[in-house]
């Protein structure tokens, strides 16, 4: 059966040939292909995103609305999972494959930036009266200049709180928290709230990695320099800070050990065993659905001054040839109608303008006691470092493997902190 | 092509058959050269640069070579996942062979006990991981809630600094279905006669296993041997979903921070240096394994 087609002996030297060059040809083809599917028509404009499922009928319809409104313009989504975004959007990039917009967290601006994922939009940002982008707040946009100019727009910024399981408050009879607490009273009152035998902690135990700034902002530490060439972790403002938050868990025991954490899939905090945490904007809408617990939150209490880090998330667009088509879309989404529908009408996050942060306020899954985020955002909430080297992502592994062994009871906080310095100063200089 | 390597002229048939071959094995070389070759070449060649996987790439000659040198956490990985190794594939085998040997007798339902046994070896990777961390859970899993029975409170095992990577090694040993049936297979293959001989010569039991069994099996042994080495070395997805490296660095093991170099920190280079080290590090224990094999290794 083989017979016909085969008539003509082919040598191995010319079989290899062909199977060279069609394996070239599937390399280096298959590429521009792909590319020019994304990039070659302005007027189809391609969205890498993130949302679950829960929440992409939200953008379907403001997708259908936009495009009811411009006809010429086609939008096509792709969704990601939120951790394999950070992945996919360089692997993107080295292909050639990118879409026209993509979303971007806020620890992504800088080395996206540099390394040319997404596009200098200051000139449309700022050009743009009507889009007003004085109206963002500075501490969400700065996550977006790492070179002076912006490149992407933030959509949602938020600080961390502090949140509260109000049945264990009321089961105990203990006062909410609230603007007067300082960091001895929250101490108190997490000892007060501990029942091991009943398997209550006071506090959940976390030492926010990423959202840091709560950790030692409120001793006047600081993680970096502004430039954030110098790491200044060796402090004895700092010592004291992250000292604070380990005998929590050592030495007064109000808070689950790392194993004792496993026993809650989601948590011990959202489990409901736990009577506070810190509660970032971007938490409400999983405990709003999840949270078998009635649940608010209180200002970040103070140290010897006050002080929380903030952070968020934004949108950029990747090729310069479709940025006026992709700005024609992120000018309407990120304006503040859009900041409005999108994410403070359907509470999924607090938006990054302060015009629409009402909206995000009065929506249903908001806390009783949200207005906290305005006010900590208006008064004493600063974004957290570093989000401007592009060694961030390895400096922070470094201080999460030093911050897993404190929790451990494995480090001193002091050896600890040492460890941080010296390892990720090194890295800084490299 | 056969004629030239043999000098002997091929008979029609002869050369059909040379030419169905070449159809046959076209689709792998062409998947070879487009997926594996191609972009292997493409990495020793990155692994000269500062490529950071999306643009600006410069040719900086032998430094990523040269900073692995002073990196830590190279040293660590390394001997992290040494450890693993050496762990995995010894106490694997020794337990893959023990339950081969349990297998090979005449037991009730031995056939439903050998498929267990090797399903654990066709599973997803990732519900494995999943599921084993379910099992390790310190306050609610089967393993410590086993050990309890024992009067021994079990640690938080991926959580703890000490236990963390037994408790891979320990998965490990339960994925070794494919070594056990490997075992189980070259045990069926050893001729009766040469235990009857034994037994006429007043050999026991170990003597039979140890001067009959192994050397009749050694083949196989060593297939096992070699091949998890080189599987133990490539260990990623457990970490990656269990631990992430930790606690601390406990669990850091090469491939996982290979990874993070290449998708984490942008340094594609680096990363593709790192490959290149684990391919001339799994190459010489091949070669060191190939070479003690000489020694212990019996074919028929």
């Amino acid at each position: 059966m083989f017979k016909k087609p085969l008539d003509k002996v082919v040598s191995r030297r010319t079989f290899l040939k062909a199977a060279a060059g069609g394996s070239a040809l599937m390399v280096f083809g298959i590429t521009p292909l792909a590319s020019r599917a994304f990039a070659q028509d302005a007027k189809e404009l391609s969205l890498g995103l993130t949302w679950e499922a829960a929440f992409r009928p939200t953008q379907d319809e403001f997708d259908k609305n936009f495009m009811d409104k411009h006809p010429d313009i086609t939008l096509n989504k792709q969704y990601n999972t939120w951790g394999d975004h950070q992945t996919i959007v360089p692997t993107w990039a080295a292909a050639g494959t990118l879409p026209d917009i993509v979303y971007v967290h806020g620890s992504r601006g800088a080395p996206w930036t540099a390394e040319g994922i997404i596009t200098d939009i200051d000139d449309l940002a700022n050009g743009d009266a009507e889009f007003n982008v004085s109206d963002i707040w500075e501490e969400a946009l700065r996550l977006y200049k790492p070179q002076g100019a912006i490149t992407a727009v933030p959509y949602d910024h938020g600080p961390i709180l502090l949140g509260y399981n109000k049945d264990i408050f009321d089961a105990a009879g203990h006062a909410y928290p609230d603007g007067t607490w300082t960091m001895e009273d929250f101490r108190a009152a997490a000892i007060a709230l501990t029942d091991t035998e009943k398997g209550i902690w006071g506090w959940s135990g976390n030492f926010p990695d990423r959202n840091a700034g709560g950790q030692f902002l409120p001793w006047g530490a600081q993680f970096m320099n502004e430039e954030e060439t110098q790491l200044t972790l060796d402090t004895p403002e700092m010592l004291t800070a992250i000292q604070f938050w380990a005998d929590l868990i050592h030495v007064d025991k109000v808070a689950p050990t790392t194993a004792d954490n496993q026993a809650f899939p989601s948590g011990p905090w959202q489990g409901g065993v736990v009577a506070m945490s810190n509660v970032a904007s971007w938490d409400t809408p999983t405990l709003a659905e999840f949270a078998p617990f009635a649940w608010d939150v209180a200002p970040w209490p103070a140290g010897t001054q006050k002080g929380t880090g903030s952070f968020g998330s934004g949108f950029g667009i990747c090729h310069p040839e479709n940025r006026d088509t992709g700005w024609a879309y992120l000018r309407e989404y990120l304006n503040k109608e859009g900041m409005e529908f999108m994410w403070g009408a359907s509470g999924r996050g607090s938006p990054a303008r302060q015009s629409a942060y009402d909206s995000w306020l009065n929506s249903p899954i908001a806390p009783e006691h949200a207005s906290a985020y305005l006010d900590a955002l208006k008064t004493y909430a600063m974004t957290d470092r570093p989000f401007r080297t592009l060694k961030a992502p390895e400096l922070l592994d470094i201080t999460g493997r030093e911050v897993d062994l404190i929790k451990n009871g494995d480090k001193s906080v002091a050896d600890a902190l040492a460890a941080m310095q010296k390892d990720g100063q090194a890295l800084l200089d490299s | 092509m056969l004629q030239r390597f043999t000098g002997k002229k091929l008979s029609k048939r002869e050369k059909q058959e040379e030419r169905v071959f070449y159809l046959f094995i076209s689709l792998w070389l062409i998947g070879f050269l487009a997926f594996t070759g191609g972009p292997m070449i493409a990495s020793l060649f990155i692994s000269f640069t500062n490529w950071t996987g999306v643009k600006s790439i410069s040719f900086i000659g032998m430094d990523n070579y040269q900073t692995m040198i002073t990196d830590k956490l190279f040293w660590i990985t390394l001997k992290n996942t040494a450890y693993y190794a050496f762990a995995s594939v010894f106490f694997g085998t020794v337990v893959a062979l023990i339950i081969a040997i349990l297998l090979n007798q005449n037991i009730p339902g031995r056939n439903i006990l050998r498929t267990i046994f090797f399903m654990p070896s066709v599973t997803q990777g990732v519900a494995i991981a999943i599921m084993w961390l379910w099992v390790l859970n310190p306050q609610v899993g089967l393993l410590n809630y086993g050990l309890s029975f024992l009067g021994i409170k079990g640690p938080g095992w991926v959580t703890s600094q000490t236990w963390a990577m037994p408790a891979l090694v320990v998965m490990a040993i339960w994925q070794n279905g494919q070594a056990m049936i490997i075992l189980l297979a070259a045990l069926q293959g050893v001729p009766r006669m040469f235990y009857e001989a034994a037994s006429l010569d007043g050999a026991g039991q170990w003597a039979k296993f140890r001067n009959v069994t192994i050397p009749m099996i050694s083949p196989a042994l060593f297939f096992v041997i070699v091949i998890g080495v080189v599987g133990s070395f490539q260990i990623f997805t457990t970490v990656a979903v269990m631990t992430r490296g930790g606690p601390g660095s406990s669990t850091m093991v090469y491939v996982y921070y290979l990874y993070q170099n290449a998708f984490s920190y942008f340094k594609m280079g680096y990363a593709s240096a790192l490959g290149w080290i684990l391919f001339i590090i799994i190459a010489a224990l091949t070669w060191v394994q190939f070479a003690a094999g000489r020694r212990w290794v019996h074919y028929e």
